[in-house]
């Protein structure tokens, strides 16, 4: 595997999160088209973000403040 | 991962489909699910959400020549613009706080609230269970809504490194909920 096709299989993780600066974005959308071996990634990774917006979700109501503070413990 | 009929790989895979028809397909077969996750990212706003529904199946239709045909990676596709859209709104918001209250967040009913309770406290706890690097930059990326180059900045590290502890960072999370049972 090449180190630029290594990085491409890396950004499945960012991709499924939805944290790819838009460059980024668009050329993995491309590379996805042809490699299987993301889209099995993708699919297991789908479930994720939803998983962790429940943490979101948490602290949004939670006392111990706002997400912009910058040291919230987890 | 969404369950899809079986009888939707055809209709989706068919070169004949058209575009209308697939916006139409699009709606009825994932705009429930869709809804539901995008509450979840939402804080549970369903005018926000619905909106954010809305502009995903738009793009959809606007990408309907590239979109892949098989469901379950329509669906890992809806999701992440989704959750793109969502990003962007948080941060508008955010940057003019208090312009749009959800109406009543209390008005809308939280479906199995004690799972959800239970649900939080299991993804919480795995978290403080990875590495101090993995969750750092989980934490500055999606938790924050901030894309890789804005964390890179923040945390003062190159963006291949942010990449890469995420690769790494949310598989060692997939793993812990799995085991506990709350991933598949």
């Amino acid at each position: 595997m090449s180190p630029s096709s290594r990085g491409a299989h890396e950004d499945v993780t960012a991709y499924a999160l939805g944290v790819l600066d838009e460059e980024d974005h668009q050329a993995f959308e491309s590379h996805l088209m042809s490699c299987e071996e993301c889209q099995a990634e993708l699919r297991e990774l789908s479930e994720v973000p939803g998983l962790l917006d429940a943490v979101r979700r948490d602290r949004s109501t939670s006392l111990t403040g706002p997400l912009d503070d910058d040291r919230t413990p987890l | 991962m969404l369950p899809v009929p079986r009888h939707l790989d055809s209709r989706f895979e068919s070169a004949e489909t058209d575009d209308d028809v697939l916006v139409e397909v699009l709606y009825q077969e994932f705009g429930p699910s869709l809804l539901r996750h995008v509450r979840k990212a939402t804080g549970n706003d369903l005018q926000w959400a619905e909106d954010v529904v809305q502009e995903t199946i738009l793009r959809a239709w606007r990408n309907a020549g590239r979109l892949h045909r098989e469901p379950g990676l329509l669906w890992a596709w809806l999701l992440t613009v989704a959750r793109r859209i969502v990003i962007d709104g948080r941060r508008k918001r955010g940057a003019r706080p208090q312009e749009v209250e959800p109406a009543d967040a209390d008005a809308v009913s939280v479906p199995d609230a004690s799972e959800q309770a239970l649900e939080t406290m299991i993804v919480t706890d795995a978290l403080r269970d990875l590495s101090e690097e993995h969750r750092e930059v989980i934490e500055h990326t999606y938790l924050r809504d901030r894309t890789i180059s804005e964390a890179a900045e923040i945390l003062g590290i190159p963006p291949g490194t942010v990449k890469s502890r995420l690769y790494y960072g949310i598989r060692a999370l997939r793993r812990i909920l799995k085991e506990r049972g709350v991933a598949s």
